[in-house]
């Protein structure tokens, strides 16, 4: 696989830092999680391929036991605000200095500068500071954000393993390691470049919601089935536009020209009373298969079986028969490979990664009695 | 810079691929785009940095062009429907066996395979597929598509910017090159993989824009400030959330607990009631500083100038005065250089760039006097 012999060494948080790791065992890497001692139940579920070592962090021996494994890596990935890991002498300072090869990866809402840095936040606000989510909602209603997904996931984790990917790439030219500061303002941003940069398009003329992309077309927007489901529809182009009227059963004639902004409201109206006529089934049946840019909105559960992802193999079910979205993307000589085993418990793989890191079996066993680090090999999931 | 030396033929498409070419570019691939002849203006607002040739692909002498051009670079990026760059002789099986060290990145709507591999769509029809669509959208509307950020964007050209570098790392070993099947349905759904993984807690229980993090929670979402503007709340954890109910000059006494679900619709009220008395600054200085999660919403322009953004660098001024976010993540040691100049015209580099792939002078006066290619040098911007 594509990150196969990378060892990463994942500090425990949030749902960001998670999704970075998850990313990276899915390509191949060897990612170890660690996890506090004394917490019985982790809160990572992105945790498939990951091995999990509990340590107490609190301790200077536990901090000593954990320089170790940074050291002997090849990617650190943090979550914690401004100033943490270098309170406890784990700063990117510090452990480039005795490994030079590492990638330090710190991954926060608001970056390691700026009068932010040391404050709490969630991805609504990350979403906030980027200006995206003042683009967002439909007009009739205030902002809205899209659960956590471009901040914490898009602009967060997977730009953080983007350019930790990226490091390593420089590396093998270099042989050197570097910091990665991943701002998830930033990161979210960066996501919306073309938000920026198309407004001289007009692109974005009219208030929020009211223009093409943000649900201010009607031709661009979903609409409720005979069934209580949805379509969606996206015929922009005038080809695709002509092909989802003629699946709608409507004559051209009838209606206002597809771009007159102003009728807009009078063609939603059509649209809608039109699409409740049928079940998103028959919807389906119509549009299938043509241009119209008409497609079914599918549940979570829907996804797997939907005869066009079912022929992709786009989701998968593991091993506890829950449903996951393929790694993206397909490559083709060495692809993902996402675990199907359960995911691990706090501090399952404590000694055996130890022994794989050099510790000496005597060393591992004091760290135990002494409560600095824990195994949980036998614990039995309740 | 990351990617110094990285030669990526980018075919001209909409805003998925021109991303990932931008974003390749930022961190120091060399990016030439192949625009068609005959066409006037560029729609690709994502292209600093890069170059432009101009061709004629309806003639095989075009073609045969391109495929030079392709068979001596590290990174194709085609954005075609399937089928096309084959018809072409264009193929991944053809450029590979001239180049078996190409990266050869495809990336299209639905994937190369599957009932709706030749079928049109756009972001929406994308994210509806994926399953993420049938979770966003206030409770009180029919589900709502964020602009095209989550599968365009997020799922497309930065996945699959992601896994061309992961490529390129894997090719840094064994020498060998690959093909890349970027399906955005697949990508907007991985992005979102976290919504799957996180039904075991309980996270989505209720219905779309019922729970905590969809618009659900009165403590998680906007709200309007007195001189009609809006703050983001992300007040989550209880001592986070005891801040917010501070600043907002209210008593936990006389508020229904933060998760009484039953009680929610009312506390919204009264959080509404409150923040519509005091203006977005205002409550600004309230609540900077502090740990209740509350931040302005900020527009397109007001994130350049915002302290905490300012002070980050987070956005740029290019040299057409356009605002854009910096490229994300940033890496300490060599970091992205995104380019400040104004974008390419149309063929702007057709003989600059054919000259340095090996083309002969007489050669390439011979192409552009038959219409084979263009080169627009001397172009001037109306």
């Amino acid at each position: 696989m594509a990150l196969a012999g990378v060892r990463v060494i994942e500090l425990a948080g949030l749902a960001p830092a998670p999704f970075c790791g998850m990313i990276l065992a899915d390509f191949g890497a060897r990612v170890i999680r660690v996890d506090r001692t004394k917490g019985a139940m982790t809160v990572d579920t992105q945790a498939r391929g990951k091995r999990s070592v509990a340590l107490n962090l609190k301790n200077p021996k536990g901090v000593a036991v954990f320089k170790r494994l940074c050291v002997q890596s090849d990617v650190v990935l943090e979550p914690y605000r401004k100033g943490v890991m270098e309170k406890m002498g784990l700063g990117p300072e510090d452990l480039l200095k005795e490994n030079p090869r590492l990638i330090y990866a710190r991954l926060t809402g608001y970056g390691q500068s700026g009068s932010y840095a040391k404050a709490a936040g969630h991805d609504i606000n990350y979403l906030a500071m980027s200006g995206l989510l003042s683009m967002l909602g439909r007009s009739s209603e205030k902002p809205y954000a899209p659960l956590n997904l471009v901040a914490d996931f898009a602009g967060g984790g997977l730009m953080c393993a983007f350019g930790i990917v990226l490091a390593l790439l420089e590396r093998s030219r270099s042989g050197q390691g570097q910091i990665i500061d991943t701002s998830m303002v930033e990161g979210a941003a960066y996501v919306g470049s073309f938000m920026w940069k198309s407004r001289s398009l007009g692109l974005w003329n009219r208030p929020r919601g009211e223009n093409m992309l943000d649900s201010g077309a009607p031709f661009y927007d979903t609409y409720c089935t005979s069934d209580g489901k949805y379509m969606a529809v996206g015929a922009i182009e005038p080809q695709f536009y002509q092909q989802l009227i003629k699946g709608l059963a409507l004559d051209d004639a009838d209606l206002p020209a597809q771009m007159s902004v102003s009728d807009w409201p009078q063609l939603r109206q059509t649209f809608t009373r039109v699409f409740a006529t049928k079940t998103q089934a028959e919807w389906s049946r119509i549009f299938d298969g043509t241009d119209a840019c008409v497609t079914p909105v599918l549940s979570l559960d829907e996804v797997l079986s939907h005869p066009h992802n079912q022929a992709r193999g786009s989701f998968f079910k593991d091993s506890q028969g829950e449903i996951s979205p393929r790694p993206a993307p397909v490559l083709s000589r060495s692809p993902a490979e996402p675990c199907h085993s359960r995911d691990p418990f706090i501090g399952e793989h404590t000694r055996s990664v130890l022994k794989e890191y050099g510790f000496e079996q005597a060393q591992i066993e004091q760290l135990l009695s002494a409560g600095i680090i824990e195994c949980n090999e036998a614990k039995a999931r309740l």
